[in-house]
């Protein structure tokens, strides 16, 4: 229908797209789904240049997720996850200077840090006339790890539903007592807590198009540092900021969406960062997608990260040979299969990571030996019903 | 901005069909989103975004 | 994956309906057409006004109530998608001209006179009922309906229905009112007969429907003619007579529910305006006029 419409069109149409069993926008779900997702990540093995002494293999981490979403009346929807993690491998104990002078690392025993971790969290969603507005509330558990939290967000439609403003709000509460604590003198209790807030605001460009904006700001205090380094003293406060911006655009030709994130990140650990994901959906038949996608990270060091850690540093000056605070780059590419069959969908995915300072955006002053490459491999199932 | 919006008002309703296919959804597959933030956080410094930061674990 | 074309067919909102889709196996296609039958039953129930207890019934009873009535999320889009077929129709279209009903009686040919009609006049005028937030203030004696409107709705909201449960070709009839899921294998559109007014076993036109729906009104059931007069059930709310216009109108839209709405208020129009603005919307239409010509551009070969 290629003619100009009419004012009468316009407006019939954009009364009976606002029902709420036609509507696409913001509308409750009309069917109950379950979803279940299994994914096995396993990191590369470190180089005997790296490690001098010890274990080279670093973690081995299976997830299980699952979903289910359920109407609740008319207008109220029902959103249950539950995670499941078991890990087994080695991370990074400490870092000295090897026998020319680079940094090497020393692995924590190969009995592992974590074993396994559980996560469960609720969730209720109110679909009103111009939005809508829901919170969660969510637990986890590790062996030495626990979290509570609780999240809220609503969002509201302008415009003909063509700009939605959504504002978030979360607040976690956590407490940390490490294995082990006795026999290496860690810190045998601690506790942290995080709050969040962020705003984000979409527009439909064109019937092909649309775009979002978002900020976040996150404030966490308590015990920040990472108690099973040998030298870890980070400062008891952390400020964040997040500014990203997503695009989301489909050729009708070639029957295919591009979906397009940028992030940029900054915290007052020094820390700054450029993240940028592009996916592209092909749709193949009615029924099946591929979907490759590429990654691009890059962060820069912390101002306390060092390569080498001074044990003559007194714990009260922050201090981590912790790679993630060091200045690095990663790229990582992945592929997904996508097929749907009756009310079922699968999805198949692999992915591939590597860190290396060489990618990095930012000035490497202090290279990190212990950067990581992964493969991770998923499976994943839904079924509406 | 306001200039951008107004010509925005040009999509027809009626012409949302494309919009709402799966592919053009802001989180097109929820489960990955949530393990990829998971990965992430846990692997780089980074974590936030368009979302107030969710769950908590120990591997950050 | 072979896959089979399932029928199903059933009574609901006072009319044959059936449901054609395109399914891998028959026990998911009987659990699906179940649930597709559940939903228009939910609104049948809520909507119909054949029965005390349904909604409508409620909010109608509820008229002349200084406390007024709550009204849920989708009745609300419901009255607001009734007022925008009553703005663009220009007050022809109104879902509180249903108290005509007292004073005609189309199956047995009596005509109201002219005082019957003015007593009533005054109750109606969407304009006239009253909100307060998401409460409805009906004056007294009002009646409200939603024909014309409903029955559109159920046929899309089945097809997003079908559409979430994974069905990916398919076709809603809901008594001549249809909503398609994709097109049939190899991106054929689903043909569809529209009935001759006059003659129930001749076609007045085919249409070939890909993904959107298509909507018919007439007054061929209903009207009667008496002393040479043709009195079609179609009143105008501003005079409580009968419009005379179109005969039959079918038009095809993105969804059933535009597609009605057009339809509707096409045939409440006068028949050159009615033409015209048909003709405006860009939308494949097809029309019996009052001289029994056929015409529009939605013949035989358009498809949407």
């Amino acid at each position: 229908m290629k003619k100009p419409a009419s004012r009468s069109l316009i407006a019939l149409s954009t009364s009976a797209l606002a029902l709420p069993g036609i509507a696409e926008a913001d509308a409750p779900p009309l069917t109950s789904s379950l979803s279940y997702k299994i994914s096995n990540y396993q990191e590369d093995d470190l180089s005997r240049e790296q490690v001098p002494f010890g274990e080279l293999e670093r973690y081995d981490i299976d997830v299980h997720q699952f979903q289910f979403i359920s109407p609740l009346g008319r207008d109220y929807a029902l959103f249950i996850d539950a995670n499941h993690e078991n890990m087994s491998g080695a991370s990074p104990w400490f870092s000295t200077a090897g026998s020319n002078g680079q940094p090497v690392i020393n692995m924590s025993g190969a009995s592992g840090i974590y074993d396994s971790r559980s996560e469960v969290s609720l969730g209720v969603r109110y679909y009103g006339a111009r939005g809508n507005i829901g919170g969660a509330i969510g637990y986890s558990e590790e062996n030495d790890y626990r979290a509570k939290y609780v999240s809220m967000s609503g969002s509201r439609n302008f415009n003909n539903d063509l700009t939605t403003l959504t504002v978030s709000l979360s607040h976690s509460d956590d407490s940390i007592f490490p294995s082990d604590a006795e026999r290496f003198n860690r810190v045998r209790h601690e506790n942290k807590q995080a709050s969040s807030v962020a705003v984000s605001l979409s527009q439909v460009l064109n019937p092909v198009a649309s775009f979002q904006t978002a900020l976040s700001l996150t404030g966490q205090s308590g015990y920040l540092s990472d108690p099973y380094k040998l030298q870890d003293s980070r400062p008891d406060g952390k400020t964040q900021i997040a500014f990203s911006n997503s695009l989301r655009y489909f050729f009708i030709k070639a029957d295919g969406a591009l979906q397009s994130d940028y992030r940029y990140y900054r915290d007052d650990f020094g820390i700054r960062s450029h993240t940028l994901d592009l996916s592209w959906f092909q749709n193949v038949t009615r029924s099946f997608k591929i979907v490759p996608m590429l990654r691009y990270y890059s962060q820069s060091a912390a101002d306390f990260y060092t390569n080498i850690d001074d044990f003559l540093k007194p714990l009260s000056e922050s201090q981590s040979s912790d790679y993630r605070l060091s200045a690095f780059g990663a790229v990582s590419g992945g592929l997904s299969f996508v097929t749907d069959f009756g009310g079922w969908s699968a999805t198949l995915t692999a992915e591939r990571y590597v860190a290396n300072e060489k990618y990095s955006a930012f000035t490497v002053a202090q290279p990190s030996p212990g950067l990581v490459q992964f493969t991770r491999l998923s499976l994943g199932v839904n079924y509406a019903f | 901005m306001l200039a951008l919006l107004a010509a925005c008002s040009q999509v027809q309703p009626w012409e949302r069909g494309y919009l709402a296919k799966q592919e053009m959804a802001w989180d097109s597959d929820p489960l990955e989103r949530a393990l990829n933030d998971h990965i992430f956080f846990s692997k780089e410094a980074s974590s936030g975004g368009n979302t107030a930061a969710g769950g908590g674990c120990g591997c950050n | 994956m072979s896959t089979n074309l399932r029928h199903a067919g059933f009574r609901a909102m006072g009319t044959y309906c059936e449901i054609q889709l395109y399914e891998a196996s028959r026990i998911s296609a009987k659990r699906l057409v179940r649930r597709l039958i559940d939903e228009v039953s939910r609104l049948e129930s809520k909507y119909t006004r054949y029965r005390d207890d349904s909604f409508l019934s409620e909010i109608n009873r509820s008229a002349g109530n200084q406390a007024g009535i709550k009204i849920d999320i989708e009745t609300q889009k419901l009255f607001e998608h009734a007022r925008s077929c009553y703005e663009q129709s220009d007050g022809l279209f109104d879902i509180t001209a249903g108290v005509l009903r007292r004073v005609w009686d189309f199956s047995r040919r009596k005509i109201p006179d002219e005082s019957e009609l003015e007593g009533l006049l005054p109750l109606i005028g969407y304009e006239k009922l009253n909100w307060r937030d998401d409460t409805l203030l009906m004056p007294a004696n009002m009646e409200i309906d939603f024909g014309g409107i409903v029955k559109e709705y159920a046929a899309d909201t089945l097809a997003t229905l079908a559409r979430e449960l994974g069905v990916r070709r398919g076709l809603i009839n809901l008594g001549g009112d249809f909503a398609a899921i994709g097109t049939q294998p190899e991106d054929r559109p689903w043909p569809i007969g529209i009935t001759h007014p006059e003659d129930s076993t001749k076609m007045m036109s085919h249409f070939h429907l890909s993904e959107g729906g298509l909507a018919s009104s007439g007054d061929y059931e209903r009207s009667f003619i008496l002393e040479g007069k043709r009195y079609s059930h179609l009143l105008n709310p501003k005079t409580g007579w009968p419009c005379s216009g179109l005969r039959a109108v079918s038009v095809a839209a993105n969804l059933c529910t535009v597609a009605g709405s057009f339809a509707t208020i096409a045939m409440l129009k006068p028949e050159q305006d009615a033409i015209d603005w048909l003709t405006d919307s860009g939308l494949p239409f097809v029309f019996m006029d009052g001289a029994g010509q056929i015409g529009g551009p939605g013949l035989t070969d358009s498809s949407y």
